[in-house]
């Protein structure tokens, strides 16, 4: 039996989950300092997100996180040591996701190009958030500005304790050889 | 500008209004602050000898930052009790430190679903390499 190619490797890929392990699950619970270091960085002074009193009397009823952290709560917590070496992954590991397919084919650079969130609700403090990434498309092989690469669509589900959808988001990079712009 | 203490009613909407202009000097430190705040560690967002050996001459700002940008924009002018419902934006030139990103926005469509109001708001920004980025956010907000 002859190897697969790379084309059907990639097509191997659309409908795998991105992580082996299951969802990914915020390392914390939404939290006022992350909140708040969130808020501080954008310089978002958005009462709802920092003043209890005020928020407390919104229609939102108690403080609640910015809709757009939604992402930020299950980031991998990095290990600083040799991020550079892994061209920005948070952890060392030998199962290094489906997307090791394109590295290993010379499409090492990732760049982000779309984002889309529709967001159910609002976070609280004190919830525990799980997302469930599928890659949803690959496009064949494209010449852009920096380079010939791929475009790599995912959809996102992100839940809350007992299940509960608050949100999904459509994310799509490009999987790219690194000086190959003509 | 920062985010008023009021509300607007979707009374106070009409297709056609224009947003304020929100303008970031995006230095190097709002660069890293966005990044690590978003707990994104990928070194072309912090580290210039890495971006360099990219093929970026800066380092520039994250994705993550981008969306958390866009919505402040919506919501420093609709107001806090404004619920952002969908966002979608595409990237085009990068937001390399040392520029200045330029945000303007005008309301798409209003209407009134079960209750709340529905605004539809087309947004861009750009900065001296041309459009960076540029989508649209719908938001909640109040009838009265």
């Amino acid at each position: 039996m002859s190897e697969p190619s790379f084309q059907d490797r990639l097509d191997a890929l659309v409908g795998t989950e991105m992580r082996s392990g299951g969802p990914a699950v915020a390392p914390d619970p939404v939290n006022q300092p992350m909140i708040r270091h969130w808020a501080a960085a954008f310089e978002d002074d958005n009462p709802v997100y920092t003043d209890v009193e005020f928020a407390e009397a919104s229609r939102f009823g108690s403080i609640v996180a910015p809709p757009l952290m939604l992402q930020t709560w299950t980031m991998g917590t990095p290990m600083i040591t040799g991020i550079k070496e892994r061209g920005g992954a948070p952890q060392p590991s030998d199962d290094r996701g489906p997307l090791t397919v394109f590295d290993e084919a010379g499409f090492i650079g990732t760049l982000a190009s779309n984002s889309e969130f529709e967001i159910n609700r609002y976070l609280r403090l004190g919830e525990v958030v799980s997302a469930t990434t599928v890659i949803e498309s690959i496009s064949n092989e494209k010449t852009t500005r920096i380079g010939r690469g791929h475009f790599v669509t995912w959809a996102t589900t992100y839940t809350v304790d007992g299940g509960e959808l608050v949100g999904t988001q459509r994310f799509r990079i490009l999987k790219f050889i690194p000086g190959s712009a003509v | 500008m920062s985010t008023s203490r009021t509300t607007l009613t979707i009374a106070d909407v009409h297709v056609g209004d224009e947003l304020p202009l929100l303008v970031i000097d995006m230095t190097a430190t709002v660069v890293v602050a966005g990044a690590i705040a978003t707990r994104d560690f990928m070194p072309v967002h912090h580290d210039r000898s890495y971006a360099n050996a990219q093929g970026s001459p800066e380092i520039f700002m994250n994705i993550l930052s981008d969306t958390a940008y866009c919505s402040r924009f919506v919501t420093d002018w609709a107001g806090p009790e404004a619920m952002v419902r969908k966002l979608a934006i595409r990237l085009g030139a990068p937001a390399f430190a040392n520029s200045v990103l330029t945000y303007t926005g005008a309301v798409t469509q209003t209407s009134v679903v079960d209750g709340e109001g529905i605004v539809e708001i087309s947004v861009r920004a750009v900065n001296d390499l041309g459009e960076h980025a540029s989508g649209t956010v719908t938001i909640g907000l109040p009838v009265r």
